[in-house]
C-alpha cells in the first residue's frame, strides 16, 4: 500500500493512471451532456461544459502518460498476493493509520450531529489517546495514569473549544 | 510614490495601538508554535486561524493571518535545527547545516542564525512588495480575460514544474485536478449546476477553506501518526543572541537570498520552500567555503532561513495584484480576504486604497515580532517541541473539524474537510505536491470565465489568445517549461548551450 520503493511507486503510478483515464473519462461525457441552449441561441464557447470538458482531456493525457510510463517500468506486473497484501495490512505504520482514519472519520462523521458537540469531542480525544498511548501488557499503576491523562486531555479539549466557539464566536455547534 | 510612502507611515501608525500589538504577539507566538511542531504547517496554521479570525475586523484578521504565516515560517527552522526534521517544509534545506551545528553544541548560536536571517529575509521581501506592489497592479490594469486565461494555465504548470522537480507530471496532475475541483458548482455565464447531481450543499462548489483544512490540516494527522515519532537530539546550551559582526559578514549572502526568496515567492503556487533551496544552492554556488555546506555552514543556514521567509512578502505580491497565490499559505490567506471582503486583483488600488501598504506595515509587525519573541522564547519551545504527538493530534483534528464547521454552520464542510484530508494525504504519499492542487482550486473560476469570455469576444477565434504581446510571453514560456521537463528535448538543448557556452556545467 505504501509506496517508498521505486517498484511500489511505479506500480502505485500504474493505478493512478488507469483511475485518473477513468475519471477523466466520465467528467468528459458528462461535460459533453451539459445543456448548451442551442433554443436560446447562446454564443457556443460560453457554454458549462467547455472548460471542464477541455481540463477532462488534459487529464486523460496526463494518466496517459503516466501509464505508459509505468509500464514501460514494468508496473503494470502488480505481483500481488494475499500474503503481501496482508504482510502490508498488518505492518505497524498501517496499523497505526488504519486506527487514525476510523478514529477521525468516525468523529468527524458520525459522532458529531449525532450526539451532543462536547461529549463527542470527548470521548473522540479520550479514545484517540488511550489508544495511542496503549502498550500490551502494561502495569495496572501505568493504566490507570493514562486513564486519568486521557480523561484530563480530553476534558479540557472539549471544555475550552465548545465554550470559544459557542460564547466567544457565538456559533451554534452541532 | 510619495502618496505610497505617506500611506505606509499611516498603516504603520495605524496598527501601532494596544489592540493591535496584543494580536501582533498572539498570532506570531502561536504561528512560531505551529511552525515549530513537525505535522503542523503554515498553511494548516492560517487556514485554521481563518476559521478562528472571521469575526474580527478585517484589518485585524489579516493582521492575524500574517502574522501566523510569516511566524509558522521561521517556527519551522526550530525543528529543523533540533530534531533535523523541517517543522514546515519550508524549512527542509535548513536541517543540512542547522542540524549539525545543534549536535556540535551550537545550536543557541544555529538558532540565533536562523532568526536573524529570518528577520532580514521579511524586511527584504517586504520592501519588494512595497515597491512592486503598487507598480505591478497597476500594470496589471491592461490584462484582459486572454492574459488572465494564461496567468491561470502558467500557473499550475510552473507551480507543478517547481514543487515535483523530480516528476513535473505529478505536479501538473494535481494542478489540473485542483482546476477541475473548482469547475464543481454554478458557474458564472449561464448558472447552471455543474457536477453538483442535486446535492443542494455542492451548488456554490466546494468551500476552499475547509478543502485546505483537509489537505493540509487532516492529511498531516494522518501522516504524524503514521510515521514514527522523533527524537530530539541537538540540545541548546549557547547563547541564542546573534553577534552582530556574524551576521553582517553575511550581507552578501542575506541581499542574494532575500532577492532570490522575493522573486521564488512571486512566481504562482511555488512557495517558500523552493525559495530556500534555491537560495541555498546559489549561496553554495557562490562560495568560497563551499566543502562546509551541510556540515554546519552559517552562510548555507543564513541563506535558506533569508530565502524561505523573503518568499512570504514574495508570495503576497501576486495575490494583492493578480488575486493569484504566491504559496498555499498565500491561497488561504486569498480567500481569507475574500471571506472579509476585501477583492485582491488589478483593481485593489481604486477598490480598497491603502490596502497594499497596510499589508506591508503588517509584515514588518510580524518581522519585528519573530526577533523578539524568537530570541526570547527558547525555553518555551523547547517545552513544547517535548508534548507527545498522541495528545496534540487529535486536538488538532477538532480544530480541523470544529473550524470547518464554524464558517457557514454546515456538516456538510467537516465531510468536505475529511473527503480533502483523505485524498491529499494518498496523493501525497505518492508524491503528488498539495501546492499546485490548491492553486489549481482557486485559478479554475478565473481559467473557466475568461477562456469562455475570450472565445465569446473572438467568436472562437484562437489567435488573439497567442498572438497579443502578453499572452505570448506567457504562453512561451509556459511550453517551454513543459518542454524542457522531457528528457529527450532537454537533453539536445543543453547539448547546444554546452557547445556554444562551455564553462557552463549542467549541475
Amino acid at each position: 500500500m505504501h509506496p517508498e520503493t521505486p517498484s511500489a511507486m511505479t506500480k502505485a503510478d500504474f493505478l493512478t493512471g488507469i483511475a485518473l483515464v477513468a475519471f477523466s473519462t466520465m467528467v468528459a461525457v458528462e461535460s459533453w451532456r451539459m445543456p448548451r441552449f442551442e433554443n436560446t441561441n447562446v454564443n457556443p464557447y460560453s457554454v458549462p461544459g467547455i472548460v471542464p470538458g477541455l481540463l477532462a482531456i488534459i487529464i486523460m493525457i496526463l494518466g496517459g502518460v503516466l501509464i505508459v510510463r509505468s509500464i514501460s517500468r514494468g508496473g503494470h506486473r502488480l505481483g500481488w498476493t494475499a500474503r503481501s497484501v496482508t504482510s502490508t495490512l498488518a505492518a505497524p505504520e498501517n496499523k497505526r493509520l488504519f486506527f487514525a482514519v476510523f478514529l477521525t472519520v468516525g468523529y468527524g462523521g458520525g459522532l458529531i450531529g449525532s450526539i451532543p458537540y462536547w461529549l463527542a469531542t470527548f470521548l473522540f480525544v479520550f479514545a484517540f489517546v488511550l489508544i495511542f498511548d496503549w502498550q500490551a501488557g502494561m502495569a495496572r499503576a501505568r493504566m490507570f495514569r493514562l486513564g486519568a491523562v486521557a480523561f484530563a486531555v480530553a476534558s479540557v479539549t472539549s471544555g475550552l473549544v465548545t465554550w470559544v466557539f459557542t460564547e466567544a464566536f457565538l456559533v451554534t455547534l452541532p | 510614490m510619495l502618496q505610497n510612502f505617506t500611506s505606509l507611515v499611516d498603516a504603520i501608525a495605524g496598527f501601532a495601538s494596544f489592540e493591535a500589538l496584543f494580536h501582533v504577539t498572539w498570532a506570531t507566538v502561536l504561528g512560531i508554535v505551529i511552525g515549530s511542531l513537525p505535522g503542523l504547517t503554515a498553511t494548516m496554521g492560517v487556514a485554521l486561524m481563518t476559521t478562528l479570525t472571521y469575526k474580527l475586523p478585517h484589518d485585524l484578521a489579516i493582521l492575524v493571518l500574517i502574522c501566523m504565516y510569516v511566524g509558522a515560517i521561521y517556527g519551522g527552522s526550530r525543528t529543523a535545527i533540533l530534531l533535523n526534521i523541517p517543522g514546515t517544509p519550508a524549512s527542509a534545506a535548513t536541517t543540512l547545516d542547522g542540524f549539525p551545528l545543534a549536535r556540535a553544541g551550537q545550536a543557541g548560536r544555529a538558532m540565533g542564525i536562523a532568526t536573524s536571517g529570518s528577520v532580514l529575509g521579511s524586511i527584504i521581501g517586504m520592501i519588494f512588495l512595497a515597491i512592486l506592489a503598487p507598480e505591478l497592479a497597476d500594470y496589471a490594469l491592461q490584462f484582459q480575460s486572454y492574459e488572465f486565461f494564461w496567468l491561470a494555465i502558467f500557473g499550475v504548470v510552473i507551480s507543478g514544474h517547481l514543487t515535483a522537480m523530480d516528476d513535473p507530471i505529478k505536479g501538473w496532475i494535481a494542478g489540473f485536478l485542483g482546476l477541475m475541483v473548482a469547475m464543481v458548482g454554478r458557474e458564472a455565464i449561464h448558472s447552471y449546476d455543474r457536477f453538483s447531481y442535486e446535492i443542494v450543499e455542492l451548488t456554490g462548489g466546494f468551500n476552499l477553506i475547509p478543502a485546505m483544512v483537509g489537505a493540509f490540516g487532516f492529511a498531516e494527522v494522518l501522516s504524524v501518526m503514521r510515521s514514527r515519532a522523533a527524537k530530539m537530539v541537538g540540545k541548546s546550551s549557547d547563547s541564542i543572541i546573534p553577534k552582530v559582526g556574524e551576521v553582517l559578514k553575511h550581507w552578501r549572502t542575506i541581499l542574494r537570498s532575500g532577492v532570490i526568496g522575493t522573486t521564488i515567492g512571486i512566481i504562482p503556487g511555488v512557495g517558500e520552500d523552493i525559495g530556500a533551496w534555491v537560495s541555498y544552492a546559489a549561496a553554495r554556488r557562490a562560495s568560497k567555503n563551499k566543502e562546509e555546506y551541510g556540515k554546519g555552514s552559517i552562510e548555507g543556514l543564513m541563506a535558506a532561513e533569508t530565502g524561505n521567509s523573503a518568499a512570504v512578502p514574495g508570495a503576497l505580491i501576486p495575490v494583492l495584484t493578480l488575486g493569484i497565490p504566491g504559496s498555499a499559505p498565500a491561497a488561504v490567506l486569498l480567500a481569507a480576504m475574500l471571506i472579509h471582503g476585501i477583492i485582491p486583483g488589478p483593481m485593489i488600488m481604486f477598490e480598497s486604497p491603502g490596502f497594499i501598504q497596510e499589508v506591508v506595515a503588517m509584515v514588518l509587525f510580524a518581522s519585528l515580532a519573530i526577533l523578539i519573541f524568537g530570541l526570547s522564547l527558547t525555553r518555551v519551545l523547547l517545552f513544547l517541541l517535548a508534548v507527545p504527538r498522541e495528545k496534540l493530534m487529535p486536538i488538532v483534528f477538532v480544530l480541523c473539524a470544529v473550524g470547518s464547521y464554524a464558517i457557514t454552520n454546515r456538516l456538510f464542510d467537516i465531510w468536505v474537510m475529511m473527503g480533502f484530508g483523505l485524498a491529499g494525504y494518498v496523493l501525497r504519499e505518492m508524491k503528488y505536491p498539495m501546492a499546485p492542487l490548491v492553486l489549481g482550486i482557486i485559478l479554475g473560476k478565473i481559467l473557466d470565465d475568461n477562456l469562455r469570455r475570450s472565445l465569446v469576444l473572438t467568436d472562437g477565434e484562437l489567435l488573439p489568445l497567442f498572438t497579443r504581446p502578453i499572452c505570448a510571453v506567457i504562453w512561451i514560456v509556459t511550453l517551454a517549461t513543459i518542454l524542457m521537463s522531457i528528457e529527450s528535448i532537454r537533453e539536445p538543448i543543453m547539448g547546444v548551450v554546452r557547445r556554444f557556452m562551455p564553462g557552463r556545467r549542467s549541475n
